[in-house]
C-alpha cells in the first residue's frame, strides 16, 4: 500500500499505520495524531507533559500521584477541578495523598503552590516521597501482584508461541508516563527538589499580629490566600493572559488542613458559626479561578471535626471531586476480622460531571486502603467475601 | 510510663474528669522533667501557688517558673497598667522566651482558658507555643519544648475537644475504677502510625508513679470470636484437591496444541521432500467418473 510505503522509515504522519519494524512496542497500531497545523479543523491537544486526554470526554486529566486513586476518579483529576479529602480522624493518612499529589507534580515538571497553617511548606516539600525509578518500580508491581501470579518464571506451556515475542519496555521514569510509583519510606531527592518550582503560603508569614486586633485577623486570612492564588495564577500566565509564555504548564495548587482553627476558622469550634460562610464563600471564589486557569487544587479538611453538618454538605458540594477517609484506629472495627488487613476505608463521596450527563463510577463500591512500609494500595474489600463465610457460619 | 509521655515535644493532653482527677499526674509529669534538669513554667490557674508547689522538693521548687493568674485573673491589684495582659499577654510571653535549653510548659488547666479566650486564638497560640525554638546561637540545636495541657472533659463539647484534640500529639485519657486510676495514652507522632496504650498506676504523695501492670494493646482486648474454621470443600461432590500422583499425572499430559519434541518427530518423519501424499485410484468397470459433473452417478 501507498501509505505503508511513507512510512517505512517509521516516522508517523497522519493517517498512517506504522509498521512493527523498528518499535519495541507490542501493538502494531498507532494512535492518529492531528499533524501540527496541517490540518484546518478540529481543536489541537495540548501536550503538557504529565497529562493526558480522557477517553471519556477528552477532559485534560492530571494524575493524582496514586495510579489506583486516579483509576477510581474515572482516570485522573481533570484540570480547573478542586479534589477535596475528607481527613481521617487522626489526620494519619491524609497527608499521604497530599504528599503524593505533589510528588506527582514535582515528578512531572508542574508548578507547584503549598499553603498550608500548620507546617512550612519548605518543611512539606523535604517530606515529600522519593518516585520509584523503574526497575525497582517493576519489582515493587510484582510484590505486590505476587499472589496472582505464582508462577512467573516458569516458561508458558500452553500459549508457548508468546514466549518468543519481545517483552514490553518500559522506559525510565520520564513525564511521559501517567502515574508513578513512590517510596514512601524514602525522601525525594534534592536535585528534583531544586529542580522545581515552587511557591508557599505559610499563614503565619502573613497574617500581622498584634495583641489588640485578635478579631480582625480572623477575618482576612482567606482573602489572603485567594489574593495570593491568583496573583500566581496571573503573574505566571496559567490563565493564558501574559502571552509571552509558550510553554504551557500546570499549577498543582494544595491546601493543607483547610478550615482547622489554625486558618482562623470556628466552624470546628462551634455549631452556630457567624462566619460560617467564609469558608464556602472562598471555594466558590477558588473553583472559579481554576476553571479559567490550568490548574488543579487539592484541599484536605478535617470534616468530621465541623459542627454543623449544613456547612460539610455546602462543601461538599462546591467541591468537584470528594473522597474521604476513613481510618480504623480507635475505633471499634480495629479489632474487627473482617478489615484486619486494612488500615482504613475509602470513600468517594463524589465524582464530577464535567461537560457530561454521566460520571465514569467503578463498579466496586467497598474500598479500603493500606498503608505498606513503602507503597499505599487501595484495594477492592475482599471482606464482603469474608461476610459471606461469616454469615454461612452463622445460619449453621 | 512518664519516659515515654515525655520522649517528644509537642502538645500533650491530659484529659481528667470529675470521677477522676488529672493534676496530680500532671505534677508526676513535672517532676519527672524538673529532674531531668529541664525549665518548667506553670501558667496556674486554678489553684493559687502554694497549693501547686506542695508535695514538690525544693529542687524542683527551684526550677518552676510561676505565672500566677489565679490571684488576679482581671488585673484589678494594678489599675494603673494601660492594657491588662491577661491570659493571652502571658502565652504569647511564654512564646517570645529566649531561654535556651528544652523547656515545658505546664497549662493548668486549659479549660480555664478555654472559657475565657476564644477556641481560634487559644488554638493558634498553642500551635506557636509548641513549635521548637530554633536559638539563634552559635549550634543551631532545635530545642524541644513540651507542652502538657489538663483539661477537664466534661466542660467542653466536642467541638473545641476535637480542635485540641487534632493539635495534640499525645492525648491521655485519665480514668478511675475502684481506686484505681488508670491513663489511655494515644501517640501521634507525625509521620508515624498511632498507637495505643492503657497503663494502670497510682501517685505517691511525692508525686512519683507506682505503676500497677500494663495492659495489653486495644487490639488483643478483644479475642476473636470466630475462632472456627470453616472448610468450604467438606461437603462437596466433586474433587477440589490433587493429591501428588494426580498431580504429577496431570503435569506430564501432552496438550493437543504443544508443539512437543514427539510431534516435532512425528511431523519430521515425513521427510523433507514428501511433503504431499498422493492417492493412485484404478477406475473400476462400473465406474463412471464424470469430470464435468461429479454427481452424475447419484441417484436422486
Amino acid at each position: 500500500m501507498a501509505a505503508a510505503a511513507t512510512c517505512g522509515a517509521g516516522v508517523l504522519s497522519s493517517g498512517c499505520v506504522a509498521s512493527t519494524a523498528g518499535r519495541s512496542s507490542t501493538s502494531s497500531f498507532q494512535r492518529r495524531t492531528k499533524a501540527s497545523g496541517a490540518d484546518g479543523g478540529g481543536p489541537r491537544l495540548l501536550s503538557i507533559a504529565g497529562t493526558r486526554p480522557s477517553v471519556r470526554n477528552g477532559q485534560l486529566l492530571v494524575s493524582t500521584g496514586l495510579p489506583a486513586l486516579d483509576q477510581l476518579l474515572g482516570g485522573g483529576l481533570a484540570v480547573g477541578t478542586v479534589l477535596l479529602i475528607e481527613e481521617d480522624k487522626y489526620n494519619i493518612y491524609s497527608p499521604l495523598l497530599f504528599k503524593y499529589f505533589l510528588a506527582e507534580g514535582i515528578v512531572n515538571g508542574h508548578t507547584l503552590l503549598v499553603a498550608s497553617a500548620k507546617e512550612k511548606p519548605a518543611d512539606i516539600l523535604q517530606e515529600l516521597p522519593a518516585p520509584l525509578l523503574d526497575d525497582n518500580g517493576k519489582k515493587e508491581l510484582e510484590d505486590i501482584h505476587n499472589s496472582k501470579t505464582p508462577e512467573p518464571d516458569v516458561s508458558m506451556k500452553i500459549a508457548w508461541r508468546y514466549q518468543l515475542l519481545p517483552k514490553m519496555q518500559v522506559g525510565p521514569v520520564s513525564s511521559s508516563r501517567f502515574g508513578h510509583y513512590y517510596d514512601v519510606s524514602k525522601r525525594i531527592p534534592q536535585e528534583l527538589l531544586g529542580s522545581s518550582k515552587w511557591h508557599g503560603f505559610f499563614l503565619p508569614e502573613h497574617i500581622t499580629s498584634d495583641l489588640k486586633g485578635e478579631s480582625c485577623s480572623l477575618s482576612g486570612d482567606y482573602m489572603k490566600l485567594l489574593q495570593f492564588i491568583q496573583n500566581i495564577i496571573y503573574t505566571e500566565g496559567f490563565d493564558g493572559s501574559n502571552p509571552q509564555k509558550k510553554q504551557k504548564n500546570i499549577l498543582r495548587i494544595g491546601i493543607q488542613n483547610f478550615g482547622s482553627p489554625l486558618w482562623g476558622d470556628d466552624i470546628c469550634c462551634t455549631e452556630n458559626s457567624d462566619n460560617s460562610h467564609r469558608l464556602t464563600k472562598f471555594l466558590y471564589v477558588l473553583r472559579g479561578l481554576l476553571r479559567t486557569s490550568l490548574s488543579a487544587c487539592i484541599i484536605t479538611m478535617p470534616t468530621h471535626l465541623i459542627q454543623n453538618k449544613a456547612i460539610t454538605s455546602r462543601v461538599r458540594n462546591l467541591s468537584d471531586t470528594v473522597v474521604g477517609l476513613e481510618s480504623f484506629i480507635g475505633s471499634e472495627k480495629e479489632t474487627n476480622p473482617l478489615y484486619k488487613d486494612y488500615h482504613g476505608l475509602i470513600h468517594i463521596r463524589k465524582i464530577p460531571r464535567l461537560n457530561n450527563l454521566t460520571c465514569d463510577e467503578s463498579d466496586v463500591k467497598d474500598l479500603a486502603f493500606k498503608l505498606k512500609r513503602k507503597l499505599f494500595t487501595i484495594e477492592a474489600d475482599s471482606s464482603a467475601l469474608a461476610t459471606i463465610w461469616a454469615l454461612g457460619d452463622l445460619l449453621r | 510510663m512518664l519516659d515515654s509521655l515525655l520522649a517528644f515535644g509537642g502538645l500533650v493532653l491530659l484529659r481528667d474528669s470529675v470521677e477522676c482527677e488529672g493534676r496530680s499526674l500532671l505534677k508526676a509529669l513535672i517532676k519527672k522533667s524538673a529532674l531531668r534538669g529541664e525549665q518548667i513554667h506553670v501558667l496556674g490557674c486554678e489553684v493559687s501557688e502554694e497549693e501547686f508547689r506542695e508535695g514538690f522538693g525544693s529542687d524542683v521548687n527551684n526550677r518552676l517558673v510561676y505565672h500566677d493568674l489565679f490571684k488576679d485573673p482581671l488585673n484589678w491589684l494594678k489599675p494603673g497598667e494601660a492594657v491588662p495582659e491577661g491570659p493571652l499577654g502571658t502565652l504569647r510571653a511564654l512564646c517570645r522566651r529566649t531561654d535556651p535549653g528544652p523547656v515545658t510548659i505546664a497549662l493548668d488547666s486549659l479549660s480555664w482558658l478555654l472559657f475565657r479566650l476564644p477556641c481560634v486564638t487559644l488554638c493558634k497560640t498553642l500551635h506557636a507555643l509548641s513549635q521548637p525554638n530554633v536559638s539563634p546561637g552559635a549550634n543551631s540545636l532545635v530545642e524541644q519544648v513540651r507542652v502538657l495541657g489538663l483539661l477537664h472533659e466534661e466542660l467542653h463539647g466536642p467541638g473545641p475537644m476535637g480542635a485540641l484534640n487534632t493539635l495534640a500529639h499525645t492525648e491521655v485519657t485519665v480514668s478511675g475504677k475502684m481506686g484505681q486510676t488508670a491513663a489511655s495514652i494515644l501517640y501521634r507522632r507525625p509521620q508515624q502510625r498511632a498507637t495505643y496504650q492503657t497503663w494502670w498506676f497510682s501517685v505517691l504523695p511525692d508525686f512519683s508513679l507506682d505503676l500497677h501492670e500494663k495492659l495489653p494493646l486495644y487490639s488483643e482486648l478483644h479475642p476473636d470470636p470466630h475462632t472456627i474454621q470453616v472448610d468450604p470443600t467438606t461437603d462437596l461432590t466433586f474433587n477440589l484437591h490433587l493429591s501428588e500422583k494426580e498431580r504429577e499425572a496431570r503435569d506430564s499430559l501432552t496438550l493437543p496444541f504443544q508443539f512437543s519434541s514427539e510431534k516435532q518427530q512425528a511431523l519430521l518423519r515425513r521427510g523433507p521432500g514428501q511433503t504431499t501424499s498422493h492417492i493412485f485410484y484404478e477406475p473400476d468397470a462400473f465406474d463412471d467418473v464424470d469430470q464435468e459433473d461429479p454427481d452424475d452417478d447419484l441417484d436422486i
